[in-house]
């Protein structure tokens, strides 16, 4: 991240399907975004992650959401996050196959701050990808 | 089987009594009418024996009365004594005849009759002939004759014949008394008899009234107890089928969900493929320039042909993939939408249909003719307009380039329902494809225009949740005719449930 006076953000990724995440990441990277990206493929794990004071106590954080995960919908992660005391200020966004109108409305009702759907045309994912890196690269994250 | 015959048994012998009931009953009555007839018989001959009786004494009066009056005159020769006698004169001759007439043509009191006639023409010619003598002065040769005893035995004659002969009467008289007696007897008891039968029928008849009634009723509960058996596996069966249907809408929207997110995975590393192959490329111009030797013709080829090629086929495949899995899960959520029913005026909407149609109608020189009147629908307005513009956009887009295009559209009410007709003179479709255009990804007839298979498809399954249903009528190379039959009303009841 630019901010040298910060910690730098570290980007949760929660993504059950292997190639999603490996071409998020993929993409993150070549957007020019070297922060460190920390994969869950399960939401258990990625909560208790979350949840550890170790996490909460260092720096500030970005959590990329798929919103079909095998324990638990993205939803239920985005409403225990929105609830927590820390973790609320953390910028959510949302990267998932289904363009629900309904549903998408549902992840900004309960405070997603960014919405992308995973296009199957590729070129326009690694588009949106990359901007987000852009994105992120500009964006001001609170400390967690 | 064996019941209903039994039944209809027992409705002939029901009927059967009731026949032999009523035969018994007419018979009774023309045993009345034939005892009146013959009671009336028996008075008249009584009357005819009453009057024979008095005759029988008016004789005997009559004569009595003349042989006084002769008397008197005899004595007194005086012209007033012989009163009794002349009126005696004038009428016993009446009454002999009558009697005459009275007394039966054969028998004793005929032959005692006929005695009894005689004698009183006796005793009559002995007392005219005394009178006669008398009056012309002879009153000794007169008492000579009534001294002679002539005519007092004729006159003990006449009294001994009116005796037996009254007798006689007093007789036929008491017999027929006892025969009118035991007839009016029998008819008493001919009409207890009718009465007792009519009863016994009406009892009985309305005993068999009853008991059809209940077998009635009995049948009614019976047929009430079916149809509401009927009715409960009705809406049993139809909750299963609208629990069915939402299952499969669910399914399909999962499985077309989850079905897409593999394909992000080969679509992203199809591109990943794809960008390691222009680093690939990239090294091997540099090396092409650099040590052209080194490079076997087969990797150029690999690298500049086949890659491209697989990574093609694979991107097509894949975005023809993703399309179909859009179009499920466009399916899946049409069946899920809730719908709402509004009144919506058919004919406003076929127009605007054919306004947003008019730039491709008029570049082919078609027409769209809509019928003005077609009657309204309560339904779901965006379901109806997706119908509506589906099968309008078809006609547009499969009409015959050999003829102007016309596609008509029309609707009528049959009933509780509407009937909508969209015909077009188009290229029409092969009668083996009737039912496979609806199904999904099937397409009929040369595959010149672009799409997926997916329109009639979605056509059919909004029609179904609308209530309605589509046929279709059609000839290859003279048009098609989609006949849409919906409820005026849709009832959002069903919807409810299928939501539940």
């Amino acid at each position: 991240m630019s901010t040298s006076n910060q910690r730098p953000v570290v980007i949760v990724m929660i993504e059950d399907d292997e190639g999603h995440a490996r071409l998020i990441e993929k993409n993150v990277r070549r957007a020019g975004v070297n922060n460190e990206i920390r994969h869950f493929a399960d939401g258990t794990s990625a909560l208790q992650f979350l949840r550890s004071s170790e996490t909460t106590a260092n720096g500030p954080l970005l959590i990329l959401l798929d919103l079909n995960l095998p324990d638990m919908t993205g939803i239920d992660i985005l409403t225990i996050l929105k609830h927590h005391d820390r973790l609320k200020r953390a910028p959510v966004i949302v990267l998932t196959t289904t363009d629900d109108k309904v549903e998408i409305q549902r992840c900004y009702d309960l405070g997603c701050n960014v919405y992308i759907t995973k296009p199957v045309d590729y070129d326009t994912f690694a588009t949106a990808i990359r901007q987000l890196g852009l994105f992120l690269s500009v964006m001001q994250v609170p400390d967690a | 089987m064996t019941g209903m015959l039994a039944k209809s048994s027992a409705v002939r012998n029901e009927i059967l009594m009731l026949i032999l009931g009523f035969a018994a009953l007419v018979g009774v009555a023309g045993a009345s009418v034939w005892l009146v007839s013959k009671s009336d018989d028996f008075n008249r001959q009584v009357a005819v024996t009453l009057e024979t009786k008095n005759e029988i004494v008016r004789t005997l009066s009559l004569t009595q009365d003349a042989e006084t009056g002769q008397r008197g005159y005899l004595l007194t020769n005086e012209d007033r004594y012989l009163r009794p006698y002349r009126r005696a004169m004038e009428q016993i001759a009446d009454h002999i005849r009558r009697l005459g007439e009275l007394v039966a043509p054969e028998g004793p009191q005929r032959a005692d009759f006929e005695a009894l006639r005689a004698a009183v023409k006796v005793k009559f010619d002995e007392l005219s002939e005394t009178v006669g003598l008398s009056t012309s002065g002879k009153r000794d040769e007169a008492l000579a004759i009534v001294m002679s005893d002539r005519g007092r035995e004729a006159m003990q004659q006449v009294r001994q014949l009116v005796a037996q002969m009254t007798v006689r009467e007093d007789r036929t008289l008491a017999e027929r008394t006892d025969d009118a007696a035991r007839l009016s007897n029998g008819l008493l008891a001919v009409v207890v008899l009718g009465l007792l039968i009519a009863g016994a029928l009406a009892f009985v008849a309305q005993m068999l009234v009853r008991r059809q009634t209940r077998v009635l009723a009995a049948a009614q509960e019976e047929l009430a107890q079916a149809n509401q058996g009927l009715e409960a596996a009705v809406t049993e069966r139809t909750s299963e089928l609208l629990a069915a249907n939402a299952e499969i809408q669910r399914f399909a929207y999962i499985v077309s969900h989850d079905l897409r997110a593999p394909l992000v995975n080969v679509m992203g590393f199809t591109s990943e493929l794809d960008a390691a192959r222009a680093v690939l490329k990239e090294q091997l111009d540099e090396l092409t320039e650099s040590v052209p030797d080194k490079i076997k013709p087969e990797t150029r080829e690999a690298v500049e042909v086949d890659l491209p090629e697989a990574i093609g086929f694979i991107r097509t495949s894949t975005s023809k993939m993703d399309r179909l899995i859009n179009a499920i899960l466009r399916l899946s959520r049409e069946g899920r939408r809730v719908v709402t029913p509004e009144s919506v005026s058919v004919s406003e909407m076929a127009n605007g249909i054919a306004a947003t149609l008019h730039q491709q109608t008029t570049a082919v020189g078609a027409e769209i003719v809509v019928d003005p009147a077609m009657p309204a629908l309560v339904t779901d307005r965006l379901s109806i307009e997706q119908i509506f513009q589906n099968l309008i956009e078809n006609a547009v887009k499969y009409l015959d380039p050999a003829r102007p295009g016309r596609i008509e559209i029309r609707g009528r009410r049959i009933g509780p329902q509407v009937e909508y007709t969209i015909e077009d003179n188009g290229r029409g479709i092969d009668a083996r494809d009737h039912e496979r255009v609806f199904e999904l990804f099937r397409r009929a007839g040369a595959q010149d225009k672009p799409g997926e298979g997916l329109g009639l498809a979605f056509v059919r399954a909004s029609v179904r949740r609308l209530g309605g249903t589509i046929s279709l009528t059609s000839e290859a190379g003279k048009g098609s005719s989609f006949h849409l039959t919906f409820p005026a009303v849709l009832r959002p009841q069903t919807e409810t449930q299928a939501a539940a």
